[in-house]
């Protein structure tokens, strides 16, 4: 049972390990994008539409990735341009993307789908235990597992990473560098666009086969949630992703199993389990805040 | 922003309340000064060469123009998709002009998205984030469909329903006191555990539907029993019921709270800032709880108006995208409690109009939802004159 939660968590996993790691970039540098759920739509739609159309799964995921990165566009123009609220922006993103993938989507709900299918790494993929849950995958989950390292490099080891985090953190700073906040942030959101978009087309593409309307489903959302419970750190935001997608899994194995437990009972889990560490955590987590973040949620933050 | 409220309310503290929010770069003067110079290529060049922002539109204007322009980009989406624009705005037209009852569901659909939008606009006065009114709204209802099956038909219609009425808003009341509680004994951001609260309350929905409330006698997908019609709104004309009356008295009401009573005022000042109110003695922790707990009142109230007036009985997918429908409402007038009548009637027409889109034109009928993303995005980055030029 334990192999059979595990393989469902990297599984199911995935696409929010792509959304949360680039919605953690994006944070750094001092933007919150809520919009992440309606990139991740666009990426699965595109995804799943390219890949019939080319018959190509890789110029699919390829796709997908512009597409929530265009729509990141739209978020990182409102509000670093127009200085529009992040939040309000955000969820008006989102249902851009809603609106936007139900209309053009409408005649590619429930076609053949050209998918990403599972490839065994030899020797790896035959080890007990270990070799089903990690190295039985498509090819883009392989590629989440190097997403979150390349990220925590590309934050802490790297000259834009350092921008990035100086732009979430003192922009004042970057300033007497010579370097533009702004610019920094539109990097930074375009790249968590992208990572949503990915997200989304292993979703379409490799997770559910197929495309119907508001499928993600609230990933996106669960991915900026689980930003701020692993304290904006790319690593420690896997951990969250396998943790809710694990309880995801979880509570379907019970379900397989047959069990007395209502179905809306597990399928609680997840949630109260994001809530919950999110609440165990927030009090000491709060200072991990980037201080320009912190400053979108202002008024608020001085109420406590 | 503040600027919006200038035309018509100058003293409005809620919109400086709004403004703080609405920052994404450090707002201590010293260090703004040093940002905007920071931007570079964007501020300063900005006002030397005429832009959009130096027509200096008057405020209604500016507005108008932003709508026209969300219309006609959502035109060219569906350009994109092959549909004709022009017929597909006749189709929504005429789906909402067709006669008094086509235009009556307009106002019917206004009265769940004016009171989930006033759910936004009470607690951003405190300066607080609440995108739970999507949970709040199916917790009204089911507090309503808990007093209802605790009375059992004991009392005529009236009194029923006003114990409805009083569930539905304890119940979500307290659903929202979840993030308030989560807020003030841990610190959890209001904005995410909201969030999250929605989809609990969807699979709340659920576990009752299918099960304790279950009717053995519904034939396909599970559904709670119809409501008796002691149990139901009356109506206006039509299909149209009470509701929207009282979500225009509600509105106007709040209007008056925030503006002239103390509590309205002190939300203000916390929404402004909040450490002036809590050097003030506000209590400032009550008060936000309070703020974000009426809210969800309202939001639950919403829920079972569209619960007893349309509804009649419940099922999975009740209301759902109401709740976020209304941030958009809340949001397109900075949160105005009275203008928010406008916008929510606005994007009711615009869902019901969707429904013509569907049966006219064969489009999915959320694809209004660009049209209403459209319209707050252009509300947001245009329908102000943009404020920190004023600054």
């Amino acid at each position: 049972m334990l192999e059979a939660i595990l393989i469902g968590a990297v599984r199911g996993g995935t696409s929010i390990v792509f959304a949360a790691v680039g919605e953690t970039v994006t944070e750094r540098s001092g933007v919150i994008n809520l919009g992440v759920e309606g990139s991740m739509l666009a990426g699965a739609l595109t995804a799943y539409a390219v890949g019939i159309e080319s018959g190509s799964p890789w110029l699919g995921a390829l796709a997908g990735a512009c597409a929530g990165l265009a729509l990141a566009m739209v978020q990182a123009f409102m509000v670093l341009r127009r200085r529009s609220n992040q939040i309000a922006t955000g969820l008006a993103v989102t249902f851009l993307g809603l609106g936007a993938t139900s209309l053009f989507g409408q005649s590619y709900v429930s076609q053949g789908v050209v998918a990403f299918d599972a490839y065994e790494i030899p020797l790896l993929g035959s080890l007990p235990f270990i070799g089903p849950i990690l190295f039985d995958h498509d090819p883009l989950t392989y590629l989440s597992f190097a997403i979150a390292p390349a990220a925590w490099w590309l934050l802490y080891r790297t000259g834009l990473g350092l921008r990035i985090r100086a732009a979430g953190e003192r922009p004042d700073v970057l300033v007497t560098m010579g370097t533009s906040p702004e610019r920094v942030r539109w990097i930074a959101v375009a790249f968590g666009g992208a990572m949503a978009g990915i997200g989304g087309a292993q979703l379409a593409t490799a997770f559910a086969r197929t495309w119907s309307e508001d499928m993600v489903a609230g990933r996106g959302f669960v991915a900026v949630a689980l930003v701020i419970f692993a304290g904006w750190n790319p690593l420690v935001t896997v951990v969250g992703a396998y943790l809710f997608s694990g309880a995801v899994a979880f509570q379907l194995e019970l379900q397989a199993r047959g069990t007395d437990i209502s179905i809306f009972v597990l399928d609680a889990i997840p949630y109260v389990l994001v809530l919950t560490v999110l609440a165990a955590l927030s009090g000491r987590r709060r200072f991990a805040a980037p201080e320009a973040l912190d400053k979108v949620f202002d008024a608020e933050t001085r109420i406590a | 922003m503040s600027e919006l409220d200038t035309t018509d309310d100058a003293p409005d503290v809620g919109g400086d309340g709004v403004t703080v929010i609405d920052t994404d770069e450090p707002d201590t003067t010293s260090d703004k000064t040093v940002v905007d110079a920071a931007a570079g290529d964007d501020t300063p060049a900005a006002e030397s060469r005429p832009s959009f922002e130096d027509l200096a539109l008057a405020g209604p204007a500016r507005m108008g123009l932003s709508v026209v322009a969300a219309f006609v980009v959502f035109g060219l989406f569906l350009l994109a998709n092959g549909t004709d624009p022009i017929e597909a705005y006749q189709a929504m037209w005429s789906s909402i002009t067709r006669d008094a009852n086509s235009f009556g569901d307009v106002l019917v659909r206004t009265t769940p998205y004016l009171l989930a939008a006033l759910a936004v606009a009470l607690p951003a006065r405190a300066g607080l984030f609440n995108i739970g009114g999507e949970g709040q709204l199916i917790i009204g209802a089911i507090g309503a469909m808990a007093m209802a099956e605790a009375l059992g038909q004991a009392l005529p219609r009236i009194p029923t329903l006003l114990f409805m009425a009083v569930a539905a808003m304890v119940a979500a009341a307290l659903w929202a006191g979840i993030a308030v509680a989560l807020r003030q004994f841990t610190g959890t951001n209001e904005t995410i555990s909201t969030l999250l609260c929605n989809y609990l309350a969807f699979l709340v929905l659920g576990w009752l539907v299918f099960g304790s409330w279950k009717d053995p006698g519904a034939t396909g997908f599970p559904r709670s029993r119809i409501l008796e019609d002691s149990e139901t709104l009356p109506t206006l004309w039509g299909r149209v019921h009470i509701g929207i009356v009282v979500a225009l008295v509600l509105a106007v009401g709040l209007w008056w709270v925030l503006r002239y009573s103390p509590w309205g005022f002190r939300l203000g000042v916390l929404g402004g800032n909040a450490e002036a109110a809590r050097r003030a003695g506000l209590g400032t922790g009550r008060l936000g709880a309070s703020a974000l707990m009426a809210g969800g009142a309202l939001a639950g109230l919403g829920g079972m108006l569209q619960f007893t007036g349309v509804e009649g009985q419940l099922s999975p997918q009740i209301m759902s995208g109401y709740g976020f429908t209304g941030v958009l409402a809340a949001w397109m007038v900075r949160h105005h409690p009275v203008k928010v009548i406008a916008s929510s009637m606005l994007l009711a027409a615009i869902a019901i109009g969707g429904n013509g889109l569907k049966i006219r034109a064969g489009l999915s009928s959320a694809s209004v939802n660009i049209l209403m993303a459209l319209l707050l995005l252009a509300v947001l980055g245009w329908g102000t004159a943009r404020a920190r030029k004023a600054a």
